[in-house]
C-alpha cells in the first residue's frame, strides 16, 4: 500500500513538472499558428493560420537574414571551437605537465565571470577595430564563451577512454597525432558530438553579446525576437512564429544526432 | 640479434622510487618472465622497455642500440596489454592490419599477412566482427595476432592472461608457449601468477619492491630460492616456513626437530616444500603434531599438521585419510631439499 502511494505520488510529481516545463513551449507552438486576435486566448478552439510565418520572413522583420546570421555564427563557432577544444582536452587529459591543474582552472574560471561585466570591454574593443555589427565579431565572442566549456566537456569524455588502446597504437607505429586521429577521436565521437550540439545551442541562443554588438547586418534570431516588442505592443503571434523558427532546428538536430548520445564507442576496447 | 639490456635503469615518480637502480640482460630469443606481487615494479620495468614510460636514469639497449630517446614505434617491439587495448571501432581484420598499415605495407601483402596470422591464432572466421562481439579469449587472440602480424624483434606481454577464466588461461598458456617456440622472438612477460612464470619462462626474474631479487631458470628458482620472499612466493601450496633455532646441529621449533648443517644460532627459518615431506606412522618422526586439516585437490591430499604456532603442510596420497586432531607424523624426504633462511634479513643460510 505504502509502495503504491509512493509510486502514485512520484508519477503525479513527474506529471506536474512536465506540465510546468512543457506549457510555455506548447503555448508558443499554438500561438505561432493563431490570428492576432486569438493570441491572448488560452482556448484551443481557434482558426489556424500560417500567415505569421509569412509575415516574419517579409519586411520589415526580415527573419531570413537573421536565420542566416545565426546559422553562420553558430556553425563557424562550432567548426572552430570543437576541433581546438578536442585537442586541448586531449592535452589536459593525457599530459602531466607542471601547472596543468592551474591552467585548467584558469580556463574554467572564464565561465565564472558574468557576461554583463565583459560586454562593455568587448563593445569598446570591436568599436575600436571597426568590427561592430559583423558576424566575425559575434563568432569571436562566442568562441571565447563556448571554447572553455567545450574543453571541459570533451575532457570528461576523453578521461573515460582507457589509455591501453592509445598505447597499443603508439607501439603499433602511430605518432601522437595519428593516435588522436585514428583512435581517440573515433572513440570519443559520441562525446564530441554531444559537445558540438551543446556548443551549437549555446551559440544559437546567445543573446546579450549579440544584442550589444549587432545593430542591423549581424542581428541573430534571439535578438530579432526583441523587435517584436513594438509601440503597438508585444506581437506575440509573430514572436511565437519566430520562436518556432529558433527552436525547431535545434529539436531536429538533437533528434537526428540523439543516437550518438546513447551509443558508446568504447565497448570492446578493454576487458 | 634482439638482445635487450637494461643498464643501471632507475624510475622515480617525484620522490617515490618505483624501480631502484638495476641491470638486466634478456638474451636473444629468450622468454623472460618478470614475476612478482602487485606493485613490485614489473609492469613499470616493461613499460620502460616499451618506451611508454621515461626512465629516470640508466640506459635501455635493444639490439645493441641505445633507445632511451626513441618513441615506442621506433623500437621494433610489439606489446600485448593486460586489458587487450584493442581498437573498438575497427573490425578484427582492421585491428590486426593496423600496424602493417602504419608501416606502409601494400594492401595485397597486408591482406595475405592478416589472413595468415589470423589462421595461426584461429581467428579467420571472425575477421569481420568488432571486438565488442568477441569473447574475452577471442579478444586476447586479436591482441596477440596484432602483435605477431609484423614479426617484431621483441614481444612484451603485460599479464595477457589475467582476465581469462582458469580453463582458457591454461589453453592460452600452451598456445603462447607454442608460439614462442615457433617464432623464436625475444619475449618479456609480466605476471604475478607463478604457475605462468614456471611453465612459460626460460628464465624468471622475481621482483620485490622494484628490485630483482632472483634471476634464474624456473627449476633453479623453485629448488634454490635466494631468500625468504622467493621461497614463500614460488610454489603452490607455498613452501612451509617454520620459525625456530639451531642448537647442536638440530633445527628446533614446536614439534619439529630436524638435523641441519648449521652452527648454533637463533632466528632461523626452515623451509621445506609440501611435496618434499612424507607422511609416516613413526612416532619418532622429525615433525609431529595434531592433524589440523585435510584438503583433497584431486591428484593428492594436502595434510596440514599443527603444533603450537608451527603449522606444516605435506602433500600426501589422494587416498590418505585420518581423523582431524589425531596425532600426525611427518618426515623430510631428502635433507638436501631443506632450506634455511635468516629470519631478520631473509637471506639464505648455508
Amino acid at each position: 500500500m505504502k509502495r503504491t502511494l509512493s509510486y502514485v505520488g512520484e508519477r503525479a510529481l513527474l506529471v506536474l513538472i512536465s506540465i510546468v516545463v512543457l506549457f510555455p513551449i506548447a503555448w508558443m507552438f499554438l500561438t505561432a499558428f493563431k490570428q492576432p486576435r486569438d493570441a491572448y486566448s488560452l482556448s484551443l478552439n481557434f482558426e489556424p493560420t500560417l500567415q505569421n510565418f509569412v509575415t516574419v520572413f517579409s519586411a520589415p522583420w526580415n527573419l531570413g537574414s537573421m536565420v542566416m546570421n545565426s546559422v553562420v555564427v553558430a556553425t563557424v563557432t562550432v567548426a572552430i571551437a570543437v576541433p581546438c577544444a578536442a585537442l586541448a582536452a586531449y592535452s589536459f587529459s593525457r599530459f602531466r605537465v607542471k601547472g596543468r591543474k592551474f591552467l585548467f582552472f584558469l580556463i574554467l574560471s572564464t565561465q565564472f565571470i558574468p557576461a554583463v561585466v565583459i560586454v562593455l570591454p568587448f563593445f569598446l574593443m570591436f568599436r575600436q577595430l571597426d568590427m561592430l555589427d559583423t558576424r566575425l565579431a559575434l563568432i569571436i565572442v562566442n568562441l571565447a564563451i563556448v571554447t572553455p566549456f567545450v574543453i571541459w566537456m570533451i575532457k570528461g569524455f576523453i578521461d573515460a577512454i582507457p589509455t591501453d588502446s592509445e598505447e597499443a597504437a603508439m607501439i603499433d607505429g602511430a605518432s601522437r597525432l595519428r593516435v588522436i586521429k585514428d583512435i581517440v577521436l573515433p572513440m570519443a565521437a559520441p562525446g564530441i558530438m554531444t559537445s558540438s550540439i551543446f556548443c551549437f545551442i549555446l551559440t544559437w541562443n546567445e543573446f546579450l553579446f549579440a544584442l550589444i554588438l549587432s545593430r542591423r547586418d549581424a542581428v541573430t534570431l534571439p535578438v530579432g525576437l526583441v523587435s517584436f516588442r513594438t509601440e503597438r505592443g508585444d506581437l506575440w503571434e509573430l514572436m511565437s512564429a519566430a520562436g518556432v523558427m529558433i527552436t525547431v532546428p535545434i529539436f531536429i538536430m538533437a533528434l537526428f544526432i540523439q543516437k550518438h548520445f546513447t551509443r558508446g564507442m568504447t565497448a570492446g576496447a578493454v576487458k | 640479434m634482439a638482445e635487450v639490456r637494461l643498464v643501471d635503469i632507475e624510475k622515480k615518480y617525484g620522490a617515490f622510487l618505483a624501480v631502484p637502480q638495476q641491470s638486466l640482460t634478456i638474451h636473444d630469443g629468450e622468454f623472460l618472465v618478470l614475476l612478482g606481487p602487485s606493485g613490485c615494479g614489473k609492469t613499470t620495468t616493461m613499460r620502460m622497455i616499451a618506451g611508454l614510460e621515461d626512465i629516470t636514469s640508466g640506459d635501455i639497449m635493444i639490439k645493441g642500440e641505445r633507445v632511451n630517446d626513441k618513441p615506442p614505434k621506433d623500437r621494433d617491439i610489439a606489446m600485448v596489454f593486460q586489458n587487450y587495448g584493442l581498437y573498438p571501432h575497427m573490425t578484427v581484420r582492421q585491428n590486426i592490419e593496423y600496424p602493417l598499415k602504419l608501416r606502409g605495407v601494400d594492401k595485397a601483402t597486408r591482406k595475405a599477412r592478416v589472413q595468415e596470422t589470423a589462421a595461426k591464432v584461429e581467428l579467420d572466421a571472425l575477421l569481420d566482427r568488432r571486438p565488442s562481439e568477441l569473447s574475452g579469449g577471442q579478444r586476447q587472440r586479436v591482441a596477440l595476432a596484432r602483435a605477431i602480424v609484423r614479426t617484431p624483434s621483441i614481444f612484451l606481454m603485460d599479464e595477457p592472461l589475467s582476465n581469462l577464466d582458469a580453463k582458457l588461461r591454461v589453453t592460452m598458456r600452451a598456445e603462447l608457449k607454442h608460439l614462442h617456440h615457433e617464432l623464436g622472438v625475444t619475449t618479456v612477460y609480466v605476471t604475478h601468477d607463478q604457475m605462468e612464470a614456471m611453465t612459460l619462462a626460460n628464465r624468471v626474474a622475481v621482483m620485490r619492491e622494484g628490485r630483482i631479487v632472483q634471476l634464474d631458470t624456473p627449476k633453479k628458482i623453485y629448488a634454490e630460492p635466494a631468500d625468504l620472499f622467493v621461497a614463500g612466493f614460488i610454489g603452490s601450496p607455498s613452501m612451509n616456513l617454520i620459525d625456530g633455532v639451531v642448537k647442536g646441529g638440530v633445527f628446533r621449533a614446536d614439534g619439529v626437530e630436524i638435523p641441519v648443517p648449521l652452527g648454533d644460532r637463533d632466528g632461523v627459518v626452515l623451509g621445506i616444500r609440501p611435496e618434499e615431506i612424507d607422511i609416516t606412522q613413526d612416532a619418532g618422526a622429525p615433525i609431529s603434531g595434531k592433524l589440523y586439516a585435510l584438503e583433497l585437490t584431486g591428484e593428492s591430499t594436502l595434510v596440514t599438521l599443527r603444533n603450537g604456532p608451527s603449522s606444516v603442510c605435506a602433500r600426501g596420497h589422494a587416498d590418505f585419510e585420518a581423523e582431524i586432531d589425531s596425532p600426525c607424523y611427518l618426515a623430510p624426504k631428502d635433507e638436501a631439499r631443506i632450506h634455511l633462511f635468516d629470519r631478520a634479513s631473509g637471506e639464505r643460510l648455508g
